[in-house]
């Protein structure tokens, strides 16, 4: 019994030696994240969204339980009405409620971009480990894929394969998941490569190593920043992707809370009455400036961490 | 020691890193003297590099060179060259001080031929002289009487060059510079100028000048990357050359031909050299002076026969101890880490791996003394005067 | 000698992806029923009427692989099948919708890579100082920006405020007219090349005056990509020991950058050129969109939305093409921008 503990106890040891560095480079980072004015705005505008999608239903109570997505209406006209007490943000065409849309369109942002993005890093991390530890004819073949799909403009592709798969807002995340894998898998080949040429490969396998262990252990450690760095400045751009679909008309069926949507409800008011040209403002302002911001919170913090996990910018 | 070429005083340069300050130099005091050869050493980190590049004023940001001075002499007088202006040291980098940099494969530019990065050092410093020769050749085309409008076209370039010989900056001349096809007039500068490339490739015993001059740094071996370099630095005849450890990233018998291109220079150009070097047995050999250098200061600095033959300092000792046999050359066996220059032991920067090592060293910093006639010495073992 | 060894390396190198290409093609096409199927061997609107027989002709219930040749062959053919959004066969319409698309590449391009290269080298070079500051946080808004959303609100302030100061679509309708009358003689198709060869000033300004807006658009948001490649570059360069040395030299700091900086700076930017034309596309489809202007892009979101298949095969299919193109000249450029390729 004894004798165990002592063993459990070496073994901590052993993992605080190791991690030693790690956390002291992990509480350098976060001090220099506290000095980097441009990545709090990031973070905090992160963190504005998350309240948002978390108090979603205190926020803007829906109407259908069952379904809180569905955007209530209350009308059928199409001409957009003004903000007023009851619709802070007034009613977009067709009397969609713009406050309740932009509220749980945040929810949908965040679903988009998390479930797309952690896809991606799993399928790119699985098939880039593959490619780069066996090397050969697999590597071949998974390669000319990742460059095939890198050939192709990301919404284009996107867009086929919405059509092909159906209109829905599920198909427009498996598309984007499609179109996304391939930079992950060549970034994480690249770097098991390197880890192989480094030799740390034959010799984990000499003192009998898994190959699983030998990645877990010696490359993703390695490649976590770069990864890190590329899923924040990802998701901003998936969510983009998916929003410019759903204006587009191929990704939300309509009436569902999503920011890309309600900009397309606003198309054909972009232009007001001769004497006032700019009534409609809310109808396209509202819903946009979400988006820009949701993406450009998540592209602050990428940039931030590019940044401050730069290893050739540290030094300086 | 009046006639000194180069002197510099109580240095300091730090580099302002997101990790803590780095004090690089810590006041450095050395001088060189006229058509003298100063080796500076020390082991890797100890700020010889940054030393080099302090006294032609190169330090980049994050550095900064806090205060000291570095005087030299040219034109007859001698001037502090951290006060001058940008303009100033311009005239002065390339042409009275150059340097021949460590490492050659990354000194010379991949994209620009051989020709094209020596000639600049020409057209840069030169230029007066080029424009002569080539107002010469065109009046000597002039006097072949040519077809007429080809005659004009002649005495409309040696206009052109006799501008330029008044007046380099001139507006015109810039102009001109920026037409694509009248920009072709430059063409006869860049002639001459490769001409002088070819004959100083020539000069340095370079195989096949002609060929060289065309090729592209990626197609030349390191030994022959690192003559170019020397090339470029002896250019415009500098009266002091700085070389940074010119040999340390070549193989041993490449190393050999360039110590011997580097003695051949000294004896025949009377410029001062500043050599620095991991190799003690190569200062022995080529230094009339030697400095050593630890953590960013000047311990000890001595004729070379005096150094080798009574060294003063614990380091330099220790140093000299780690170099038993005549093989072995590298400077490693001394106990102890080279400290971190971000927090710099205190008072003098080797006490925690000095083995004479007294209460005072860890408080205090000791002073620069000559102990003997033009041996200079820092360490609390002799007496510190002026106190 | 090299050099022509490299060309065709690079030129080997194409196959594969283009392979790769029509594989995906393929297994989009294959998503869907034999009938849907049908419309890309169908090159003309009689057949629509006989679906039946042209599944019998063209093999449509046949296994996937022998289907793959089958299309194939009809590719290599030239053959993509009718477009029902386009009224015409998929490649004609390629051809019908190029010019528009390729006047606001064109005018996009410019402006993308020349304010992308001087921001980002001007951005390198005062590192952390104020411009560098402002370009950055520029470059970040840009690249977060939804471009639908950005182009709208110009058209909201430009089209909308300022009572029509620069419209959408490509040209206004009486100019429209004009351009289609014989008495224009329609060089290129591409309004403002054809103003200038037709030396029709109105005609000119008026294309000129539907630019703006998208031209902005693009610009905008594509901008930050150049910029932020063409910064990093230039900060890897600025730290190489040639640089130095240029200053060591004597050479002042307008050459050093010009001269020594820039050159080398260039080289990762051009290597990804490639991906910027497909960025390009993604800006194009969006932006076509929004200005109603009857490109590729508007044409491939018109069918999207109407699901006309052969259409949508054929942009991805031109995609795939133009990158293999754009890409054979970036890495010609690359050669002659960096010898250690010409030569090496
Ligand atoms: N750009 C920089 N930023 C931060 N620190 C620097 C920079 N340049 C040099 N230093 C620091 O200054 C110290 C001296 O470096 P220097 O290059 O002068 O060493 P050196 O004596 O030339 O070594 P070597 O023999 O390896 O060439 C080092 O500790 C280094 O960390
Ligand atoms: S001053 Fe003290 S610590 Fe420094 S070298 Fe002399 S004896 Fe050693
Ligand atoms: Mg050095």
């Amino acid at each position: 019994m004894r004798l165990n503990l002592s063993f459990v106890n070496a073994k901590w040891d052993d993992l605080k030696r190791e991690m030693e560095p790690r956390i002291k480079e992990l509480k350098f980072s976060f001090s220099r994240i506290k000095k980097s004015p441009l990545s709090l705005v990031g973070l905090f505008l992160i963190l504005f969204f998350v309240i948002i999608a978390v108090l979603a239903p205190e926020l803007a109570p829906p109407k259908y339980p069952h379904n809180p997505y569905r955007i209530p209406r209350y009308g059928y006209s199409a001409i957009p009405r003004p903000p007023s007490p009851e619709h802070p943000f007034g009613l977009t065409e067709g009397q969609y409620d713009i406050y309740y849309g932009v509220i749980w369109g945040t929810r949908t942002a965040f679903r988009i971009g998390f479930i797309v993005v952690g896809s991606i890093l799993v399928i790119g991390i699985v098939l880039g480990s593959i490619s780069g530890y066996y090397g050969g004819i697999v590597d071949e073949i998974i390669m000319r894929v990742v460059d095939t799909f890198m050939s192709l403009p990301t919404l284009v592709l996107a867009m086929a394969l919405v059509t092909a798969l159906g209109r829905s807002l599920d198909n427009v995340m498996k598309a984007l998941i499609i179109v996304g894998w391939p930079s992950y898998a060549r970034l994480i080949r690249g770097d098991i490569l390197t880890v192989r040429e480094e030799g740390y490969v034959e010799a984990a396998r000499a003192v009998g190593c898994s190959d699983l262990r030998v990645i877990l252990k010696h490359v993703l450690p390695n490649a976590i920043y770069p990864l890190l760095i590329m899923a924040s400045l990802d998701i901003g751009a998936m969510v983009l992707t998916a929003a410019a679909l759903s204006f587009l008309g191929l990704g939300a069926p309509v009436g569902y809370a999503d920011w890309g949507q309600m900009v397309s409800f606003a198309r054909n008011w972009i232009v007001g009455p001769p004497d006032n040209p700019l009534a409609y403002w809310y109808t396209i302002t509202i819903p946009g400036l979400f988006i820009l911001f949701f993406v450009l919170g998540w592209n602050l913090l990428g940039d931030a961490f590019r940044d401050i996990l730069d290893p050739k910018l540290r030094r300086r | 020691m009046n006639s000194y070429l180069l002197n510099v005083q109580d240095l300091k340069t730090n580099f302002y890193t997101y990790e803590g300050v780095v004090k690089a130099l810590d006041g450095i005091n050395f001088k060189i003297e006229e058509g003298k050869t100063l080796g500076l050493v020390g082991e890797t980190g100890c700020g010889k590099s940054v030393t080099v590049l302090s006294i032609l004023r190169l330090i980049l940001p994050p550095g900064k060179i806090e205060e000291g001075k570095v005087i030299f002499k040219t034109d007859e007088k001698r001037v502090d060259l951290l006060t001058q202006t940008e303009v100033f040291m311009r005239k002065i980098r390339g042409n009275e001080i150059s340097i021949i940099f460590q490492e050659p494969s990354s000194a010379l530019n991949p994209v620009y031929s051989i020709n094209d990065q020596v000639s600049e050092s020409f057209l840069l410093h030169r230029k007066e002289e080029l424009c002569k020769k080539v107002i010469e050749e065109i009046e000597a085309d002039i006097q072949k009487n040519p077809f007429f409008l080809k005659k004009a076209v002649y005495q409309i370039e040696e206009k052109i060059y006799r501008k330029m010989l008044k007046d380099p900056d001139a507006i015109l001349l810039r102009l001109l510079s920026k037409v694509p096809i009248l920009r072709r007039y430059q063409h006869r500068l860049k002639k001459q100028a490769k001409r002088e490339t070819i004959r100083l490739l020539r000069k340095l015993g370079i195989p096949n000048p002609e060929g060289v001059v065309n090729r592209y740094p990626h197609e030349l071996s390191g030994g022959m990357q690192q003559r170019i370099v020397i090339a470029m630095a002896l250019a415009c005849n500098p009266k002091l050359l700085i070389a940074d450890e010119p040999t340390s990233n070549l193989d041993v018998t490449i190393q050999a031909q360039i110590l011997d291109l580097i003695r051949e220079i000294r004896k025949r150009l009377d410029s001062s050299i500043l050599f620095i070097t991991h190799d003690l047995g190569v200062v022995a050999e080529m230094c009339d002076y030697v400095a050593v250098m630890y953590a960013g200061n000047i311990c000890e600095m001595a004729p070379t026969r005096r150094l080798f033959k009574n060294p003063l300092h614990p380091y330099t000792v220790a140093l000299m101890r780690s170099l038993p046999e005549l093989g072995k050359k590298r400077l490693e066996s001394i106990k102890g880490n080279v400290p971190n220059l971000i927090n710099p032991p205190s008072g003098c920067r080797f006490h925690p791996r000095c083995s004479k090592a007294m209460k005072i060293c860890s408080k205090e910093k000791p002073e620069t003394v000559e102990v003997e006639k033009e041996h200079f010495v820092a360490c609390h073992i002799y007496p510190q005067d002026n106190k | 000698m090299n050099l022509r060894n490299y060309i065709i390396r690079r030129i080997l190198l194409v196959i594969p992806v283009l392979f790769g290409v029509s594989i995906i093609i393929f297994v989009i096409l294959s998503l869907f029923s034999p009938e849907q199927r049908a419309a890309a061997f169908i090159t003309d609107v009689k057949q629509l009427r006989n679906i039946k027989s042209v599944i019998k002709t063209y093999h449509l219930d046949a296994p996937l692989y022998l289907q793959y040749f089958y299309w194939l062959k009809e590719v290599l053919h030239g053959n993509l099948g009718w477009s029902r959004t386009a009224s015409r066969p998929v490649l004609e319409a390629l051809f019908y919708f190029l010019p528009n698309t390729v006047e606001l590449g064109l005018f996009s391009i410019v402006p993308i890579v020349l304010i992308g290269i001087w921001l980002g080298s001007a951005s390198a070079v005062h590192q952390n100082r104020f411009i560098d500051h402002l370009s950055r946080t520029i470059a970040i808004i840009g690249w977060s920006l939804p471009t639908f959303w950005f182009g709208l609100l110009l058209l909201m302030i430009f089209y909308g405020y300022f009572k029509g100061l620069f419209p959408p679509e490509a040209l206004s309708t009486s100019t429209s007219l004009y351009v289609h009358s014989p008495n224009f003689v329609r060089f290129t198709h591409i309004n403002t090349i054809d103003a200038l060869l037709n030396w029709k000033g109105s005609v000119l300004l008026d294309a000129l005056r539907h630019l703006v807006l998208p031209v902005i658009t693009l610009t905008v948001v594509q901008c930050a990509l150049v910029m932020r490649i063409m910064r990093s570059s230039m900060l890897e360069a600025l730290g190489k020991g040639y640089v130095t040395t240029a200053r060591a030299k004597g050479a002042d700091e307008k050459t050093v950058i010009k001269k020594h900086v820039k050159r080398n700076a260039m080289i990762p930017v051009i290597t990804v050129s490639g991906y910027l034309f497909a960025g390009l596309m993604n800006g194009v489809v969006i932006t076509e969109t929004i200005f109603n202007r009857k490109g590729l892009g508007w044409w491939w979101w018109r069918a999207a939305v109407q699901l006309d298949i052969p259409a949508i095969l054929g942009a991805v299919l031109f995609n795939g093409i133009l990158f293999v193109l754009t890409n054979l000249v970036v890495d010609l450029l690359y050669a002659y921008f960096d010898p250690r390729v010409r030569l090496g």
